[in-house]
């Protein structure tokens, strides 16, 4: 099959044109990080900012949880996904349609922070493999973020709802993972954004190999501790957050709108 | 798709019910639609008729029953029903921020319409519809508009079966007009309509057979003149005679005649003659020439014909449900 004729790439164009047009969300969801970014910046200075800039890069793809909650709230209360249900549409391609749009939307909210950071803003750079690792790491995180996004619009009845809730959930877990400011203590470890964080902070910044192991914090060389886990056990735990979120996303809002 | 075009029946509904915890709303309805033909479902608000039509259109599971759309049925082929149905729902669903043709475009692609065809199709449905050009945000069309964008959605593809709810709610007379002769010509295309409003003289002259609900259960079936034949009030002919005895004259020879399709024919005050009567309009003429043979003139005269609302007021009565 022609891949343009694919029902979920039709879906998935049609879901970025629907985004584009809206060209004040896009713009002001991706002016909240880039503003962050240049706050930090002015703020820490060049030499220390280099450490926070990783976790910015993780604020700005954990931004797919509430587009996405939005997004997939709007369908289920327009009325659009009952329609698209009458048409042989397939659930699978509505999830993979929405799912590459986020996904899409995220990597380019990516590059322009990279842009910003490592072009505009001079932070220094190891390597285009380390900054490729941590630009997966980064997408990867992004997906598992519009997973929890499709849970939050299942139990939202209306996309205020939906946008409210995944605001409740993501600026708290920013907090407590430690992306934006160190935070040390076991519960680090259940936040997804922490996973993510560490591994580009790791990999891009110290130009650690994902053979070597995880710290335990951002503060490297001062309090944080060596964890047994190795960097690419990270990149699995973030994977395994990934497809557990999008799966008990999917489920859940199949039960909630399939009666 | 052989079997579809051989059966009589299009649609089947076999004891179907739909139970929300504890509320029926469709309890029990069994029900046969004809292939081709324009089948309207009335009911009050909350009848179960949305709840039945998310049945058929396979968006509800039922609680029990089925029905058979095509040869298909809707518990276990409803990928093949996709296929074959358009559905316009009651509520403008459509993409705001796309233009019209994008929104046709679309919905022609999701019934796996190649791209090029689908804009061709889009183009064509859009100039009938009178809203093709227009490069704006559907957002910024007139609610008439939207409306006519939301059928047009619904027709791209071409469907077997066409579930229209409420398709002219809101539309202003010119734009009502246009819907209701493109449903005309749907009909010498062989597709069959199941429409579902509460405008009564569209149900009349639209439908083919019209079925009544109420409280989740089939209360009535049948063409609209069955239907006003046996549920309906009687006709009504009010005339105002510019003399008294004009008037006693007039009911005399009536009464005198004892036509067996008048129910009812009495004075009101002194110069109004009310005459109720069953049938249709040879009965009035045979009234209309006893009054010319009686009278020279009459100062007003008022006719009000039994209707579909009639029928739908006698059935489910009165009181509003969705208080």
């Amino acid at each position: 099959m022609i891949l343009t004729e694919n029902k979920a790439i039709i879906i998935c164009i049609m879901n970025l044109k629907y985004k584009i047009r809206q060209w004040q969300y896009l713009f002001f969801s991706l002016g909240f990080p880039i503003m962050f970014t240049l706050l930090f910046y002015f703020f820490l200075g060049a030499d220390i900012f280099k450490y926070s800039f990783p976790g910015m890069v993780i604020y700005t793809t954990a931004a797919g949880t509430p587009s996405a909650a939005i997004a997939f709230s709007v369908n289920k209360t327009s009325g659009m996904l009952e329609r698209l249900d009458t048409m042989p549409t397939g659930r699978q391609n509505i999830f993979l349609g929405a799912l590459l749009s986020e996904t899409i939307v995220n990597a380019l909210q990516i590059v322009i922070i990279f842009i910003l950071g490592y072009i505009i803003l001079q932070i220094p750079v190891i390597g285009i493999l380390e900054l490729l690792i941590g630009f997966l790491v980064a997408l990867l995180f992004g997906i598992s973020s519009v997973g929890i996004g499709i849970i939050i619009a299942s139990i939202s009845k209306t996309p205020d709802i939906a946008n409210a809730i995944a605001l409740f959930y993501y600026l708290p877990m920013m907090f407590l993972s430690g992306a934006l400011f160190p935070f040390e203590s076991p519960i680090v470890f259940f936040t997804p954004p922490f996973w993510a964080k560490q591994i580009f902070l790791q990999v891009t910044v110290l130009g650690n190999g994902l053979f070597d192991n995880l710290y335990s914090s951002s503060m490297i060389g001062v309090t944080a501790e060596l964890t047994a886990i190795p960097l690419w056990g990270g990149v699995l735990i973030t994977l395994a957050f990934t497809i557990g979120f999008i799966l008990i996303g999917i489920l859940i809002f199949q039960k909630k709108t399939r009666q | 798709m052989s079997d579809l075009i051989q059966e009589t029946n299009i649609i089947e509904i076999i004891n179907l019910k739909k139970h929300f915890k504890e509320i029926k709303a469709v309890d029990g309805i069994s029900l046969e639609i004809p292939r081709g033909e324009l089948f309207s479902i009335l009911g009050p608000n909350g009848a179960g008729k949305t709840t039945l039509v998310k049945m058929l259109t396979t968006i509800l599971t039922p609680t029990s029953g089925d029905a058979k759309i095509g040869s298909y049925s809707i518990k276990t082929q409803k990928e093949d029903i996709v296929k074959i149905i358009g559905v316009c729902p009651q509520d403008v669903v459509i993409y705001d921020v796309l233009t019209a043709e994008e929104n046709v475009e679309f919905v022609a692609r999701m019934n796996g319409i190649p791209k090029e065809e689908a804009h061709l199709k889009a183009s064509e449905l859009l100039e009938k519809f009178g809203i093709a050009g227009k490069q704006m945000w559907a957002k910024k069309f007139s609610g008439g508009m939207k409306r006519r964008l939301n059928l047009a959605m619904s027709l791209v593809h071409e469907p077997k079966i066409l579930f229209l709810d409420e398709p002219t709610a809101g539309l202003d007379p010119q734009a009502r007009r246009l819907v209701w002769d493109f449903i005309g010509d749907l009909k010498q295309k062989d597709i069959t309509i199941i429409l579902m409003t509460h405008d009564m003289i569209e149900a009349d002259s639209l439908s083919d057979h019209i079925a009544i609900i109420d409280q989740g259960k089939l209360i009535a079936q049948g063409t609209p003149m069955e239907l006003k034949e046996k549920f309906g009030s009687d006709n009504v002919l009010e005339i105002i005679t510019f003399k008294e005895e004009e008037m006693e004259l007039l009911l005399k020879q009536v009464t005198v005649k004892n036509l067996s399709f008048i129910a009812d024919c009495k004075a009101i005050g002194k110069r109004k003659l009310f005459i109720a009567f069953q049938g249709g309009l040879r009965n009035l003429e045979t009234i209309l020439s006893l009054i010319i043979e009686n009278l020279e003139e009459v100062e007003n005269m008022k006719f009000r014909q039994n209707s579909l609302e009639d029928v739908f007021l006698n059935l489910t009565g009165r009181r509003l449900r969705d208080k």
